[in-house]
């Protein structure tokens, strides 16, 4: 019985199979038929505005401009054809040609044959329609930064995916030629910017002209993003650094954003994504000053003295001294009788110093004194604690994380024990340590903030204020003599920051010269603003910029009337 | 008088399963001959393979397999545990579209696998003691592999299961009642499935429901299909003439969309010849079916027969817009290695019953 039952509902369902195939071959057979003749359904894949990319003020970033592409269906396209496209578009017919037979995603969808033609061609092509059977004008978008070289760092760049990615990646969301963020924020919220794509299926007649669309779906923008960083305030330092190796960035003390990441020399990101730039490319990526390097997050550099105050930290911590301790400096420091001798770099000597002065002044021999008293390893623990030698968390691409050395780590490496000397060194920022400027200022910041755990950022985002902020392991009021023998920096008259007082309220700052030789030592000042209530951390830097309390702490003064221009505080 | 191997042959098995293979080898050739590879000739190679395998499995006999179908059923489920972890890192290289050369091996093992011991296991239960405590423990030999498989992600194959365990607790003798319970239960099942499922898998169901989902993927796929089988018209362009699938519009033609380069070059008139294969072939199923007086045998040609139909029914199906796009294979007419030596041992499976159906 239920044999029976079950062979009919087999047999049934092959009937049903056979009365769904008279239905579509013999009763809409014709129909379907004529589609598939010349195949009459066209595939257009529409591409997903990417998101814009705004200032904190609402200044654009990054957007998108039209561009007018010329396309072609090449099943559609007669011979004659070429011949008209080569007076129209000023291409050669080689040219032409092998575009229209670059690899497409799916067969009857149109070639680009020339992106980004000017108006005046557009209209000539209309005008030239109809003698052009399969080729067409689309309307497509161009990634436009109207800052051009302004923030070329932070922003990045997009460029045309790649045969291997175009295989791994989501077809939904990538095409053959679709573009990818390569740099910058355009590369860490690719997938944020990019929306989905779209499509629509049409049916076109033997001349390749729309008869009806079959379905649609329309491409889902991306989103936008906004930074924390204040576009005309980065032109401005942009233009006080102009003609110099430098970086500059400005962080905003109350939510970490960064207000401004500057990077000098620098590059127009518009080259990466208009077709007809690939000769500037290619000398951008040649250029021996490398202006692709962002010099605040990709290269990393000897502090100099800036790094002292990681020293007196340790050494406080350590409770090798207190504030009040004093050494004398006569100008030069040995380890032992007949050792190798340290010069301070003022020749003449300090004299009798307590720590405010010696930070103050930076006086090397000070530190030499600390740095004999400390393992190498003492100093390499509190610089970790304060970030040195571990990498940004900041939105970007290429972050190095520098180098802290350990004794271990020379072992290791060097196959070789660390020597006492090289301590004295360590002390004062030179050897083997190197850190990136923005990694200096997120130590700043921690100052600053008296030990709060700090990690800039690049794109506002609402955050938790509700969480604990974690604090350093480094005593709170060992930070406040820290911030103290800072303000003694620019506002005493002893100081090697004076340069960088203004008259808008009291900074405090450390400069930093850290020797390079054979060429000018890198010029370094890194602090915060105002003094009372700190607004504002920064970190000035300039690659063979010469002393830190000239070339840095100019631009530093110059830097702070801009930004205080700027943001005025409002009038009661 | 004729010597006894004739006699154990069922001939009509065999024919329409040469029918089949012989229609198979034409059309992966006219799928694939203009592309750098023609198949046929490997598909040749695998039709000797699977004679082979189909005899082989005929003269070893059905009662080996149900007797160690436990063991059998233990290693696809390892197999299918196995293809999860290493599969997992090609997932973001392949696609749907190739994921069958990978994925579904093990899951066509574990298929044989399952129908074996759900036979063995229905069949040494009556179905009027303890009916319930045996359909829960079917149903659980079935959502192991069913679950397994649904992760792979194999929509298709998945559901072959279904249909799998649906026939089979049918020809066992469920109670009517209990039938409508399950078939209920898994309709309240069926949005916590919706939750396994992969994003595409979501999506291409959805674009079933309304093709205009998605032009350029699945609802591309399903138009094109169809225009190719549609355009086929009465009689057919004629063997290596269809216009739709040579160019390449419908993809993967050589294996899961065979059917339309059938459709297109042969017509209505090939479609109803194919039909009338697969029809001849289910008869031939049922004889040995009805000859049989063992119950497990019985109910594993039932088993076998289901699924063989599910795939046919679905394949065929989704070809011209029954049935949403799963990647599932035409069982006999794909390309394919592992998917058609399995179909070939389950055939070998229900010759072996015939062979020794007078054994009582």
């Amino acid at each position: 019985m239920r044999h029976n039952i079950f062979r009919l509902l087999l047999f049934s369902g092959l009937a049903v199979l056979g009365a769904g195939l008279f239905r579509t071959q013999v009763l809409t057979g014709r129909y379907y038929r004529e589609l598939s003749e010349k195949n009459r359904i066209r595939l257009i894949p529409l591409e997903a505005p990417r998101g814009q990319v705004f200032d904190r003020k609402g200044n654009l970033a990054a957007t998108n401009r039209p561009s007018y592409d010329v396309v072609a269906t090449p099943e559609d396209v007669t011979p004659e054809v070429f011949g008209r496209l080569v007076k129209l578009l000023h291409l050669t017919e080689k040219q032409i040609r092998r575009n229209m037979s670059a690899s497409r995603e799916y067969p009857f969808t149109p070639a680009v044959i020339k992106e980004d033609i000017p108006l005046e061609q557009v209209f000539r092509m209309e005008e030239h329609r109809p003698e052009l059977p399969g080729v067409s004008i689309q309307m497509s978008s161009i990634r436009y930064y109207p800052y051009k070289e302004t923030a070329s760092h932070l922003i990045g760049y997009i460029g045309k995916i790649n045969g291997d990615e175009y295989r791994r990646f989501d077809r939904e969301r990538f095409g053959m030629s679709s573009l990818v963020g390569r740099a910058g924020i355009e590369k860490i919220f690719d997938s944020e910017l990019r929306g989905w794509r779209g499509g629509r299926q049409i049916e076109v007649d033997a001349r390749g002209e729309l008869i009806r669309k079959l379905s649609e779906k329309l491409p889902e923008p991306g989103k936008d993003l906004t930074l924390t960083v204040d576009l005309e305030l980065q032109k401005k330092i942009m233009e006080l650094v102009k003609g110099k190796t430098a970086s500059v960035a400005i962080m905003d003390l109350s939510t970490e954003g960064l207000l401004a990441m500057a990077s000098s020399p620098a590059f127009d990101p518009n080259v990466f994504v208009s077709p007809a730039q690939g000769k500037e490319r290619m000398r951008l990526l040649k250029d021996p000053v490398s202006p692709m390097i962002d010099r605040g997050v990709s290269s990393t550099y000897p502090p100099g003295s800036v790094f002292k105050v990681v020293t007196a930290l340790a050494a406080l911590e350590l409770g090798k001294i207190t504030p009040n301790t004093r050494f004398f400096c006569p100008g030069i420091f040995r380890l032992g009788a007949g050792a190798r001798p340290f010069h301070c770099w003022q020749k003449e000597g300090h004299g009798s110093l307590d720590l405010y002065q010696a930070i103050e002044r930076s006086c090397n021999v000070y530190f030499y004194n600390l740095g004999s008293r400390l393992s190498p390893d003492d100093i390499a623990r509190y610089a970790r604690e304060m970030g040195l030698g571990k990498s940004l968390q900041i939105e970007t691409t290429h972050l190095v994380s520098g180098l802290v050395p350990t004794s271990d780590w020379k072992k290791e490496k060097l196959h070789e024990k660390w020597y006492q000397g090289e301590t004295l060194s360590f002390a004062i920022g030179q050897g083997y340590l190197l850190v990136s400027p923005l990694q200096i200022l997120r130590l700043t910041a921690m100052i600053a903030k008296e030990g709060k755990r700090v990690e800039p950022t690049l794109v506002v985002r609402d955050f938790d204020k509700a969480t604990e902020v974690p604090q350093i392991a480094i005593k709170e009021e060992n930070l406040k003599i820290i911030k103290r023998a800072m303000l003694q920096v620019v506002e005493s008259e002893y100081g090697t920051g004076q340069l960088a007082r203004v008259d808008l309220g009291k900074m405090a700052a450390k400069t930093g010269t850290a020797q390079s030789p054979p060429e000018d030592p890198h010029s370094w000042m890194t602090g915060f603003f105002p003094y009372e209530k700190p607004e504002i951390a920064f970190v000035v830097f300039v690659e063979h910029g010469g002393p830190g309390g000239i070339t840095a702490a100019h631009v530093v003064k110059e830097m702070i009337q801009i930004w205080r221009q700027l943001n005025a505080p409002k009038v009661g | 008088m004729l010597p006894k191997w004739v006699k154990d042959i069922y001939w009509p098995l065999v024919f329409s399963m040469l029918g089949l293979i012989l229609v198979g080898v034409l059309f992966v050739h006219s799928a694939s001959h203009y592309s750098a590879e023609d198949f046929a000739a490997k598909q040749l190679i695998w039709a000797l393979a699977g004679f082979v395998a189909f005899f082989v499995v005929a003269i070893i006999g059905y009662r080996t397999f149900l007797g160690t179908s436990y063991l059998l059923y233990g290693i696809g489920l390892a197999l299918l545990v196995w293809v999860m972890v290493a599969g997992d890192m090609r997932l973001g290289a392949q696609r749907w579209i190739h994921l069958g050369a990978f994925a579904l091996q093990p899951s066509e093992f574990a298929k044989l696998a399952t129908v074996m011991v759900l036979a063995n296991f229905l069949g040494s239960h009556h179905s009027w003691e303890k009916e319930f405590r045996t359909v829960v423990t079917a149903a659980g030999i079935v959502f192991l592999p069913f679950i397994l498989i649904i992760k792979q992600p194999d929509l298709g194959t998945s559901l072959l299961f279904v249909a799998m365990i649906l026939a089979l607790l049918f020809l066992w003798g469920i109670r009517y009642r209990y039938l409508i319970a399950t078939a209920l239960l898994g309709l309240v099942g069926a949005p916590f499935l919706w939750t396994f499922l992969k994003e595409y898998q979501k999506k291409r169901i959805l674009v079933f429901l309304n093709p205009n989902l998605d032009p350029l993927g699945a609802g591309y796929t399903a138009v094109q299909s169809r225009i190719a089988v549609g355009s086929g018209g009465l009689f057919g362009k004629g063997y290596l003439a269809g216009t739709q699938t040579q160019l390449q519009f419908v993809p993967e033609h050589h294996t899961d969309f065979i059917f339309c380069v059938i459709g297109e070059e042969w017509g209505f008139a090939g479609s109803l010849l194919l039909l009338a294969l697969y029809g001849f072939l289910f008869h031939a199923a049922f004889q040995v079916m009805e000859k049989t007086t063992d119950v497990k045998a019985k109910l594993l040609v039932g088993g076998i027969l289901a699924v063989f139909f599910a795939q046919v029914f679905i394949n065929i199906g989704m070809s011209f817009g029954l049935m949403p796009i799963t990647g599932l294979t035409l069982p006999l007419i794909s390309y394919g290695g592992s998917s058609f030596v399995a179909t070939c041992i389950s055939l070998g499976l229900i010759l072996s019953i015939y062979k020794e159906r007078s054994i009582f």
